[in-house]
């Protein structure tokens, strides 16, 4: 059996007319890396500050390493925190704020390996102002590893980064994953929850519409498979004739599948009546259609 | 409260501030430019006479008496016009400060074991028309001693005497003083909006400080900040310019008392201030609305003395006036135990809006 680090059971947070969470529930187990996905104003970030006990919660019980967020000050100790929208003292350099970090916390980790590891170290003494963004960013990642917590809380850490940045910092957050530690990660990036978490959950609107594995999801959900073929009229009067059920789509040929098995059987048949096609690919739905078309029926559902 | 966390904040905090140019610059070189400033101004020199324009429509050895011996006060420097002239215009004309006139009655009336009235014109400022109302008064109060054959002796300086020197620099050393320490509640109310706008004060909070933890490291160097330019204020004042201050360890040590429940009395202030809006415009105004009647009106960079009547009533009502007041009594004439009842009072008013500003400043996010 698992152990829990975090559970939170009908957690509310309401201000006078405004249900940012409204009664979600979730755990995560220590080593495992939670994802929590939605838009804008979903209410991941409110979420992730009350089990961080920057905000209070309206109702609710939540639990983290065994202790209540709100009450407990010795918790801060045993965290790592990364907030969404990082910002630092603008003239201190990344090597004061780390020592700061350390005294603070009274850690005894290795800061130059650190600043290593979030690849920081030729920037160690470049006042905060003058840092990329991506640099700020991985300034922050850096400041949650320096007690060496049990658990992360990531909220959006490559948000508004280059893809290389967003890389590097994937990295960091595979190697903790490879250290055993718990990570919180909410990201609006699904390629980045698919790649890096082991569990999801979809917020909308304040509520968890769907949870489990990114697989698990994505099964839950898909819609039909897709051939897409790069061809002219004369591939799409062929597939017309053969029964074969398509859409154009600029360029290509959108051809739905019932099984996987069905792309050999249309290529096959293409090839014997000597259609001319330049390409063609197989197209499975990922974690970001299944959740891009959760979160637009749900609206959909709501104007009507 | 740790001391490991204050002083880890502490040199996060001054290693920060001192990449700071402006920071630096109101902290350190503003105070030094306004009493070089000020210096240069009053330097060296005592009480400058003020010219008193005199028309004497009662020429007689008593009308001159009394006219030769307010120019042998040394307070004013008489300029006699002709009794032709009008002497309303002549001001208007000429700007001229005060205007004194000797009507044609005047001698027949002390002649006659009356009152010799005399009428002062003022300036139409009316602080300066007050200024010179009194003091011209008190002049004519000791000649009114002299000619009575009394045993008084003149005091004509006690009106405008500035420290034990007369000095005017001795004034404003303790002025500028006060003002630095004015100053640190302007950081406060800079400080906390811009820490809740950037959410400094959440990131701070991860590290493990406390907001107690951060307000007293902010103290300590604030008041180490202080005592720097305070003592680059002193030494410009007393080398540059002749200051004559009272200093001896007792004086220095109560200074510093002072100093340190000024800035408790400040800081809150400017934390409470800051509490008021997340928006520094809006905080700017509030800090703007508090701190400059205290500059202007507490006797920052002019005696009180010099005052009329109704603002000197309203500086009663203004913490950094006794504030000044203190460090006049104390720098300036060595005098401890006459403001010792109103330095504690000081510390005890500055730790209660203290424990008021800590208990409504919060950390958390609205």
């Amino acid at each position: 059996m698992p152990e829990t680090v975090i559970s939170v059971t009908n957690l509310l947070k309401s201000y006078s007319d405004i249900t940012a969470v409204d009664g979600i529930s979730f755990s995560i187990n220590r080593g495992e890396v939670f994802s929590l996905l939605g838009p804008n104003g979903a209410g991941k970030t409110t979420t992730v500050e009350i089990l961080e006990g920057v905000r209070n919660r309206t109702s609710g019980d939540i639990r983290v390493l065994g202790e209540d967020p709100e009450k407990s000050r010795s918790l801060i100790f045993k965290l790592g925190i990364l907030p969404q929208d990082f910002s630092f003292i603008y003239n201190s350099t990344p090597k004061e704020a780390l020592d700061f970090y350390k005294g603070t916390l009274t850690a005894s980790s290795d800061l130059n390996e650190i600043l290593e590891m979030v690849e920081l170290g030729d920037k160690a003494t470049t006042p905060f102002q003058k840092l990329s963004g991506g640099q700020k960013q991985k300034l922050g990642l850096a400041l949650s590893l320096v007690n060496d917590p049990e658990i992360l809380f990531l909220d959006e850490p490559t948000s508004g980064l280059d893809p290389r940045a967003r890389r590097n910092i994937w990295n960091v957050i595979k190697t903790l994953k490879e250290k055993g530690k718990s990570i919180l990660l909410t990201t609006h990036y699904l390629e980045e929850a698919e790649l890096l978490a082991d569990r999801v959950a979809i917020m909308n609107k304040g509520k968890i519409i769907d949870s489990g594995t990114p697989m698990e999801i994505v099964e839950r959900h898909h819609e039909d498979d897709n051939l897409i073929i790069r061809g002219d009229g004369q591939v799409e009067n062929l597939l017309g004739s053969g029964g074969y059920q398509f859409q154009r789509e600029g360029p290509y040929i959108k051809v739905g599948l019932k099984s996987i098995r069905d792309a050999t059987e249309i290529i096959n048949y293409l090839y014997e009546k000597k259609a001319k096609f330049d390409d063609f690919t197989l197209k499975r739905e990922s974690l970001e259609d299944v959740f891009v078309r959760m979160v637009g029926e749900i609206e959909e559902d709501e104007t009507e | 409260m740790k001391p490991s966390r204050i002083s880890a904040y502490f040199v996060l905090h001054a290693k920060s501030y001192m990449r700071s140019r402006s920071a630096l610059f109101f902290q350190i070189a503003f105070p030094i430019i306004l009493i070089l400033l000020f210096g240069a101004i009053f330097s060296g020199s005592s009480y400058s006479p003020t010219t008193l324009i005199v028309q004497n429509e009662s020429p007689s050895a008593a009308s001159w008496g009394v006219i030769s011996a307010i120019n042998d006060s040394g307070l004013f420097k008489v300029q006699v016009i002709s009794e032709t002239q009008n002497l309303s215009d002549y001001i208007t004309v000429h700007s001229v400060q005060a205007a004194l006139l000797v009507p044609a009655n005047f001698t027949t009336n002390l002649y006659n074991g009356g009152v010799g009235e005399l009428v002062l014109k003022g300036h139409t400022n009316p602080t300066v028309a007050s200024a010179d109302y009194q003091t011209l008064n008190g002049v004519l109060t000791q000649i009114d001693f002299r000619t009575s054959n009394t045993s008084q002796k003149l005091v004509l300086s006690s009106q405008v005497a500035l420290g034990n020197t007369g000095k005017t620099i001795d004034y404003y050393v303790p002025g500028l003083i006060g003002f630095t320490v004015l100053s640190t509640m302007f950081n406060m109310v800079y400080t906390v909006p811009n820490y809740r706008r950037e959410r400094l004060f959440r990131q701070l909070s991860f590290s493990g400080l406390t907001k107690s933890e951060w307000i007293t490291a902010n103290m300590i160097f604030s008041f180490l900040m202080l005592v720097l330019s305070d003592v680059i204020l002193v030494t410009i004042g007393i080398y540059a310019f002749g200051a004559s201050l009272t200093l001896n360890a007792e004086t220095i040590v109560v200074s510093a008392v002072i100093i340190f429940g000024g800035l408790f009395f400040f800081t809150s202030v400017g934390i409470l201030a800051g509490l008021v809006s997340d928006n520094e415009e809006t905080v700017s105004v509030v800090g703007n609305l508090v701190m400059f009647p205290m500059m202007f009106l507490s006797g920052v960079f002019f005696p009180l003395s010099f005052a009329p009547a109704y603002l000197v009533t309203i500086s009663k009502f203004l913490p950094l006036t006794y504030f000044i007041n203190s460090l006049i009594s104390v720098l300036d004439y060595g005098n401890i135990s006459s403001v010792s009842l109103q330095i504690v009072y000081l510390l005890i008013g500055s730790a209660i809006l203290f424990a008021i500003a800590v208990k409504l400043f919060s950390w958390k996010q609205k």
